[in-house]
């Protein structure tokens, strides 16, 4: 299935980076150059090699509310190695991930939201150099916890949407339990924002991933571990088209799985095919003529092995951890050599899958791949809806909350929304898309424009703390009240610093 | 028989294209038309022996289709063959109806295209001539999940209702250990195309050839009137080490204990194909009619065999309406027993196959009815203070 992706913001940037190298690698053409990263910082650009320079959109550079990363060569005094950080290796180190990166957006999805509103125009015309004829749909790829993935993220998704009638993917990481409390706060928000508008979101939770390292030093690790799912499941059928199998995967076998929307994980295991399985021996038999020989135990074994894979991938880590048996829709993905992978394997394979995910909607196809020396499982779990990270980020995500409209009382405030306009930096609410009354709710339902001149001005690194209103608030945000920019980012970012 | 043709799917055309191989092989002329329809562009290339203008591509301007597949969803399936039926009757327009007898319509009932599609298809072609259809449909194996079975036991439904006869194949009943996913369904459908050529091609041969005991396109058609569900039986023996020795006895022919040997040589392959694993398995005696050809040199039916066959399955099949008759095949070096069960209605695998069924439409339903709550229920905190960004 040909899909364009869309990255934003840097760990967007990064994922998309790595996508269209293991497609090179793998084989597997599935983007065909229909890519775009965007981002308000352009310090990730660099590390991005594989996207082109002119697939690479910087937004928000004249946006008052965007803090620009000071040339490397000017660079000087406090802010000296962070930048040099920053510029020099797209990577940000642990130092970096567990504070929220000062420049472009500061961190902060509302100011990502209104830049990106502002900016409207300049996406639009960079999406048209997608081809939409050549994809069969896009990938949004973003960092969750991140102001520009998120923000920048959320608006790009209602513009794709509606320009799009193919579906529209979102590949979103999810922040660390080591990554600020203000970043589950944004993923949690990313999350809410997201699921409705995508025709379905494939969170990546990096906690899971880090193995108890940094999470930045593994960004390569986990972006090569996601960028092989991703592949394995999109890119399956884009490989040798002339391939004979009865059984392989068709497009409308992954848009079917995930139309039901929803959060969907995937799980991968691969198995060498070493000279003396049961496979080869087969091929060989066959080679000399004596085809039906196998019907002894090595076929069967063989099929023993094709299921054992699928529970392996079943019980591999997940690109999202989750109760297997919440899941909606599966769909699994056999890609080997054809002729030795064991049909009975397959269709075993998949009905272990049908009990295990307690569903009836498993679809199964494979890849052929003539000549591979491997045999690789890949299960997509459809609109999983028992997810214990995506509870436990809502959990932090409170709390950050809480403790920032708690933190009103006993710091210098400067009240709520009201506030926002006239805060040094916070843009002229006439040049917001946003500029309706400060003190209107952003967490209206259709809150489109919502308040980000809030957000704008919160984000400010430079700004006044900005603090906004308090907790009694926040249960009437359904109302419409203006309670919503309880959150303002900044407030617990800059009391931390 | 002449017969018109029409793979919908992938099963589907996979069933047709081996038939017309086999046909060709065996020197047969069955298939006097055929056609290919399917919802995925990639599938459509693969039968080798179907020209490619009569390859239907159909939903390919469906928003979900797009010419990538159905994703093994029924209801688009018939959807997307409504919406092109416009297509389909064209390719088919170009079909000399008179010259054929009927129209088979081929299709795996577990996947979206063939499920959904076929019916579609059958209702329009019954519009359009008042010549028998024949329904040939892969029934899923169990394995292969409750979605699959689903679509089965509803187009089911719509097949047996609408075609002059429904032929199955399950499956289950032909699943064999030791096969590749690259081998897939080949060899199925390899036995499948033999049956149902073996079968229907009896009473194509040259007029010439015909004695008194050949089989007529007629009694075939008879036989499948009843409608219904039908099952195949089949067996056959190679002549080519052991013809010497039936040929042998049949230059000695005065000698009566020789006719005698091959008359229970005729009756045992007819047993045999009976117990054989029929196309679909099914109680013989549930059957309205039956019908046996022999398929082979004419010189190896016995006259005495055929009738003793015919009366065993008579009695197996409980019922008076057996026809017996040769399609005779002077340079064959087989000799095949092909029998038809024709409404058969003790078949376990159907009822296994409703049952997952009813288990999986449940199933999906209540799905259907939590779906979008479960999802508002995962993305929102316990007490929604979290808002979305836009």
């Amino acid at each position: 299935m040909k899909l364009a992706f869309v990255g934003v913001g840097d760990a967007g940037t990064r994922i998309v980076d790595r996508l269209v190298r293991a497609e090179r690698a793998s084989g597997r053409s599935v983007s065909d150059g229909n890519v775009l990263v965007f981002n308000t910082d352009d310090a990730a650009f660099e590390a991005a090699t594989a996207v082109p320079d002119e697939r690479r959109v910087l937004l928000g550079d004249t946006h008052p509310a965007v803090r620009r990363r000071p040339d490397p060569a000017e660079a000087g005094g406090a802010d000296g190695a962070e930048t040099a950080d920053g510029a020099g290796g797209a990577d940000e180190t642990e130092a970096l991930a567990s504070e929220i990166d000062p420049f472009g957006v500061g961190g902060d999805p509302d100011t990502g939201a209104a830049v990106a509103e502002a900016e409207l125009p300049e996406i639009r015309r960079a999406l048209d150099r997608i081809d939409e004829t050549e994809v069969a749909g896009t990938m949004l790829v973003t960092g969750l916890g991140g102001g520009t993935g998120t923000g920048v993220g959320s608006v790009l998704l209602e513009e794709l949407n509606s320009i799009y009638e193919t579906p529209v993917y979102v590949l979103g990481a999810l922040p660390a339990a080591t990554e600020p409390d203000r970043r589950a706060l944004t993923a949690a928000r990313g999350i809410r924002t997201v699921v409705p508008l995508a025709d379905a979101v494939f969170p990546v939770d990096n906690e899971a991933w880090r193995r108890g390292d940094p999470v930045a030093e593994r960004y390569d690790a986990i972006n090569d571990a996601i960028a092989a799912r991703v592949l394995a499941l999109f890119g399956a059928g884009e490989r040798d088209p002339e391939s004979v199998s009865e059984l392989r995967v068709d497009p409308a076998d992954v848009t079917r799985t995930l139309e039901v929307g929803g959060v969907a994980s995937i799980g991968h295991a691969t198995h060498e095919l070493t000279p003396d399985d049961a496979g080869v021996v087969t091929r060989l038999l066959r080679l000399l003529g004596i085809a039906d020989a196998p019907e002894s135990d090595g076929a069967e074994a063989d099929a023993a092995t094709v299921k054992r894979l699928v529970r392996r991938a079943l019980e591999s880590t997940l690109t999202l951890p989750c109760s297997v048996d919440s899941a909606d829709r599966v769909l699994v993905i056999l890609s080997g050599p054809p002729d030795a992978v064991s049909r009975k394997g397959f269709e075993t394979g998949r009905y272990l899958l049908e009990e295990e995910t307690e569903t009836v909607e498993v679809l199964a196809g494979d890849e052929p791949v003539p000549g591979a020396t491997e045999v690789t499982a890949t299960v997509v779990l459809s609109n999983v809806t028992d997810v214990p990270r995506i509870d436990e980020i809502q959990r932090r995500a409170v709390a950050a909350l809480d403790a920032s409209d708690a933190g009103d009382d006993g710091t210098t405030v400067l009240g709520d929304a009201a506030d926002a306009d006239t805060r040094p930096g916070a843009p002229d609410p006439a040049d917001g898309p946003g500029d309706d009354a400060a003190g209107d709710s952003h967490a209206s339902e259709d809150g489109q424009t919502g308040n980000p001149t809030d957000g704008a001005a919160g984000a400010e690194p430079d700004g006044a703390s900005s603090e906004s209103t308090t907790e009694t608030d926040g249960s009437a945000s359904e109302d419409g009240d203006r309670s919503v920019h309880g959150f303002d980012f900044t407030a617990g970012d800059d009391r931390g610093k | 028989m002449k017969l018109a043709t029409i793979g919908v799917g992938n099963a589907g055309s996979k069933l047709i294209d081996r038939m017309i191989e086999f046909e060709v092989e065996t020197g047969r002329n069955l298939c006097r038309h055929a056609l290919v329809i399917n919802t995925a562009r990639t599938d459509l290339a693969k039968p080798k022996n179907i020209p490619e203008d009569r390859r239907v591509l159909i939903g390919d301007t469906h928003h979900k289709a797009r010419g990538h597949g159905v994703g093994g969803d029924a209801e688009i399936g018939a959807e997307v063959a409504k919406t092109d039926i416009d297509e389909i009757r064209r390719v088919f327009d170009d079909v000399e109806i008179h010259e054929v007898d009927a129209v088979l319509v081929a299709a795996g009932l577990g996947g979206g295209t063939g499920s959904g599609a076929a019916p579609v298809v059958i209702e329009e072609i019954q519009k359009m001539y008042d010549e028998p259809v024949y329904g040939l449909g892969v029934l899923p194996g169990k394995y292969e999940g409750g979605r699959p079975a689903l679509n089965a036991a509803r187009s089911l439904q719509s097949f047996v209702t609408k075609v002059d006869n429904f032929i199955a194949f399950d499956n289950d009943a032909w699943r064999s250990r030791g096969q590749t996913i690259e081998q897939g369904y080949e060899e199925m459908n390899k036995e499948l195309a033999t049956r149902i050529v073996t079968l229907l091609a009896a009473g194509e041969v040259d007029e010439s050839e015909v004695g008194e005991n050949a089989m007529d396109s007629s009694d075939i058609m008879r036989t499948l009137e009843v409608g219904g569900v039908s099952s195949i039986g089949y067996a056959s023996t190679e002549l080519a080490p052991a013809k010497q020795g039936l040929l042998s006895k049949f230059n000695e022919s005065d000698e009566p204990e020789s006719e005698s040997t091959d008359a229970a040589k005729i009756k045992g392959l007819v047993r045999r194909a009976v117990n054989s694993r029929l196309t679909v398995p099914c109680d013989i005696s549930s059957a309205d009619r039956a019908l046996i050809v022999f398929a082979g040199p004419p010189e190896v039916i016995s006259r005495k065999g055929v009738e003793s066959a015919r009366e065993w399955l008579e009695n197996a099949a409980d019922t008076v309406d057996v026809l017996a008759g040769d399609d005779p095949r002077p340079d064959s070096s087989t000799l095949a027993a092909v029998v038809l069960l024709s409404n058969v209605t003790e078949t376990p695998r159907i009822d296994e196959i409703q049952s997952q069924a009813v288990d999986a439409q449940n199933k999906i339903r209540e799905q259907d009815a939590v779906r979008e709550e479960e999802i508002q229920s995962l993305i929102t905190d316990d007490d929604d203070d979290l808002d979305p960004i836009v």
